[in-house]
């Protein structure tokens, strides 16, 4: 069994790795990292707009993001993605590729996702720390800039560490309209092998837990790290706000 | 305050506590009589409530004994004899503990009722009598975060009363509340007192001490240092880290 | 494309029966696996604090395992995998038993016990320390102070994030698409395929999970209430 596992690794590791490339488009592990960086990485100022946006006093911004989140929440991702997949050729008119597709899924997805860590966060701070800036000549926006979202996303790092693990978990759902990464290169494999379909997935599995582990592990060292730091600096109630922001937002 | 007789409830047999190097009690030899009311008071740290928590055996001891009305309970080894000595002695916390699922009442009714088997209406009966010796009785069916810091710590006394002890711990009641309810508490207590109640109670309230109180054990530093009646004690007291401590209090 | 027409779908009996059919699976996925998955996250819970040696450990892995490895790899590793594995007698009988629906049930429920069971740990673990000593303090022992004081609390503790992961198991029912079950989102695929109306199933598809999602929410912000205390005083 893992004499098997080990000879398939040998064999096929290019493939999982890079996928097609170069006789096609770049897939594999490689396209799963790049897909999740950029969609965290696109996600992070989609999510801070939609928390300002939650947060705004005009029903006209904060109610149409709100109900937004929610259908977010309360649809499963797949669907997202079908919508996705149907909506943006028609919008854009053009033959869009899946990973953009897949992409602008993640970014949209995550980014709701997020907003309720920033809000919270902010949120947690309490008014006092608004109402300090704005009795010094602050404006809305420069307080935010300079005083609420620097302390506010300090403390988010070890959620969007966490935000992006989910992320990589997430992109195996591009598998349903072919997207090239490792679990559609996983699944080439098993239909050239065909007998082993077991080992396949198992090593499939294994690489996952091997990134996500590690990404996860990465993450409570921050936090026990910045837990420290917060400790006798900033009011006790926020953590116990991040944790259940946590909740909230963590995916299976 | 009653005559106390000679029969000693509580005896603390040379009792020392390390957490790890750090000596936390060391050597500490007292006695409360039945019927006594001893007060425990000294500077932050000293080891006061270290000292009243290992008497119910919620903090464990190094070496040395502790017995109520001669057994051990540091020596029980079963978990049922544990429980048994522990039923018997009643603590109230500082910061009350009440158990906030279940309403006042039930507080009150669940550990008899779970514990000694007591028959639920029963129970009930004897909640509702002790509710009402503590000012309670119209507030049977509240939950505990209804009510006021001073009414919660009224109500943990009732429950730990329920259970009929012999002996009642109190381990800084009325620290935790707002001056305004402190004054309800106390008189809880001193009426308990009255009653010949065997107290043994941890407090900066020295009002307290000098009304009800039969004696004062001054702890610092994990030693009782003096042991003396009120009027000795607040009037002329031996020890010098006494005389320091009660003249930082007048400050 | 047409005008948007929702009642070419919801007039047409051949595409409601397939909706209904495809609701169908989808909660018999979701009460399978959120059964499986609470009976399993319970035994966790117990295994955890039990005095075996090495059941912490055992648990933490269980746990590790299945937050670490995406949920569809998971599923595939049953269904593609395991299903191999398996002696031809008990595939027999899986296939001619919807094997599909089976390894979906087994699978979402072995991954999402892992999160209730870590969901309950922590809401025992919020627990007021001072709770357990004033429940010592009056004599329970531990079994009377965990069954009276500390798991009722602990229970209401978890209930929000267990509502959050009931949902996130709802949502998740739509996975087992990729190993074949005929749950909705099937459905909705290939009612798109025979009516061409993608944009009017899909919302209706869409408003279906959103519907049960807030129904889920519903029942567990009820269920909140009804065990806060506050609420019970009223009466």
């Amino acid at each position: 069994m893992i004499g098997d596992m080990i000879t398939i690794v040998h064999d096929y590791w290019l493939l999982l790795l890079i996928g097609q490339y170069p006789n096609g488009p770049l897939g594999g592990l490689a396209n799963t990292i790049i897909l999740s960086a950029l969609a965290i990485a696109f996600a992070f100022p989609v999510s801070i707009l939609m928390a300002l946006a939650r947060l705004s006093k005009w029903r006209a911004l904060r109610w149409p993001v709100t109900g937004l989140v929610y259908v977010t929440r309360g649809v499963p991702l797949l669907m997202l993605i079908l919508w996705a997949y149907f909506l943006i050729p028609l919008w854009t008119g053009a033959d869009v590729p899946s990973f953009m597709i897949m992409l602008v899924t993640l970014v949209f997805y995550q980014g709701a996702f997020l907003s309720e860590v920033v809000r919270a966060g902010i949120v947690a701070l309490g008014a006092g720390q608004m109402d300090a800036a704005r009795a010094l000549g602050h404006s809305y926006l420069g307080a935010m800039r300079f005083i609420i979202l620097p302390q506010a996303l300090y403390n988010m790092i070890p959620s969007m560490i966490s935000t992006f693990v989910a992320t990589i978990k997430d992109t195996t759902l591009g598998y349903v309209i072919n997207v090239p990464d490792l679990t559609f290169a996983a699944s080439q494999v098993n239909n050239q092998l065909l007998t082993q379909p077991f080992q396949v997935f198992l090593i499939l599995a294994i690489v996952y837990y091997a990134i996500c582990w590690s990404l996860t592990y990465l993450a409570n060292t921050i936090e026990r790290r910045i837990a420290k730091r917060r400790a006798g600096v900033v009011s006790r109630p926020q953590h116990a706000v991040m944790t259940q922001a946590k909740i909230i937002t963590e995916q299976p | 305050m009653t005559v106390p007789s000679t029969d000693k409830t509580i005896r603390i047999s040379n009792v020392c506590k390390s957490y790890g190097d750090y000596e936390v009690l060391k050597n500490v030899d007292a006695e409360v009589a039945r019927g006594e009311v001893v007060v425990i008071c000294g500077p932050s740290g000293s080891g006061k409530s270290t000292l009243i928590r290992t008497v119910n055996r919620l903090e464990e001891i190094s070496s040395g004994s502790i017995t109520l009305d001669g057994q051990d309970i540091h020596a029980a080894t079963k978990t049922s004899e544990l429980n048994l000595l522990r039923s018997r002695v009643g603590f109230v916390f500082q910061s009350f503990n009440l158990f906030p699922h279940l309403s006042v009442l039930e507080n009150v009714t669940i550990s008899p009722i779970r514990v000694k088997g007591v028959a639920p209406n029963v129970a009930r009966d004897k909640a509702l009598t002790l509710l009402e010796r503590v000012g309670l009785s119209d507030k049977a069916g509240a939950y505990p975060g209804q009510l006021s810091g001073g009414q919660q710590q009224r109500v943990a006394i009732a429950r730990a009363l329920a259970m009929e002890p012999p002996v009642m711990l109190f381990d800084e009641p009325t620290s935790a509340l707002d001056p305004e309810m402190v004054g309800e508490v106390l008189s809880v207590m001193k009426g308990l007192a009255a009653e010949g109640m065997t107290m043994l109670c941890v407090t900066h309230e020295m009002g307290f001490a000098r009304e009800v109180a039969d004696r004062i054990w001054f702890i610092d530093a994990g030693q009782i240092l003096e042991k003396a009646t009120p009027e000795e004690f607040f009037n002329t007291p031996r020890h010098p880290r006494a005389q320091r401590f009660l003249a930082d209090l007048r400050h | 494309m047409s005008g948007f027409d929702l009642s070419a779908i919801l007039s047409n009996p051949e595409y409601v029966g397939m909706l209904v059919h495809g609701l169908q699976m989808t909660f018999i996925i979701f009460f399978g696996s959120w059964s499986l998955a609470m009976t399993l996250a319970l035994i966790l819970l117990c295994i955890r604090f039990s005095p075996f040696r090495f059941g912490d450990r055992i648990v933490a892995a269980y746990v590790s395992y299945h937050r670490n490895v995406p949920t569809l790899v998971q599923l595939m590793l049953w269904y593609f995998g395991i299903f191999t594995l398996l002696p031809s007698g008990l595939s027999g009988w899986l296939i001619d038993h919807n094997a599909e629906a089976i390894f979906a049930i087994v699978g979402l429920g072995l991954c999402q016990a892992a999160y209730f069971s870590e969901d309950l740990r922590s809401g025992l673990r919020s627990v007021n320390p001072g709770q357990m000593e004033a429940a010592k303090a009056l004599g329970h022992g531990y079994l009377s102070s965990m069954r009276f004081i500390i798991m009722p609390q602990g229970a209401r503790n978890a209930l929000p994030p267990l509502i959050n992961h009931s949902v996130s198991l709802f949502k998740n029912s739509s996975l087992a698409l990729v190993i074949g079950a005929s749950e909705l989102t099937h459905a909705v695929k290939e009612i798109e395929n025979l009516s061409f109306q993608t944009f009017e199933i899909y919302l209706v598809g869409t408003v279906l999970y959103l519907v049960i999602s807030l129904l889920i929410m519903a029942v567990g912000a009820y269920l909140s209430m009804r065990l806060d205390p506050a609420w019970r005083a009223r009466a």
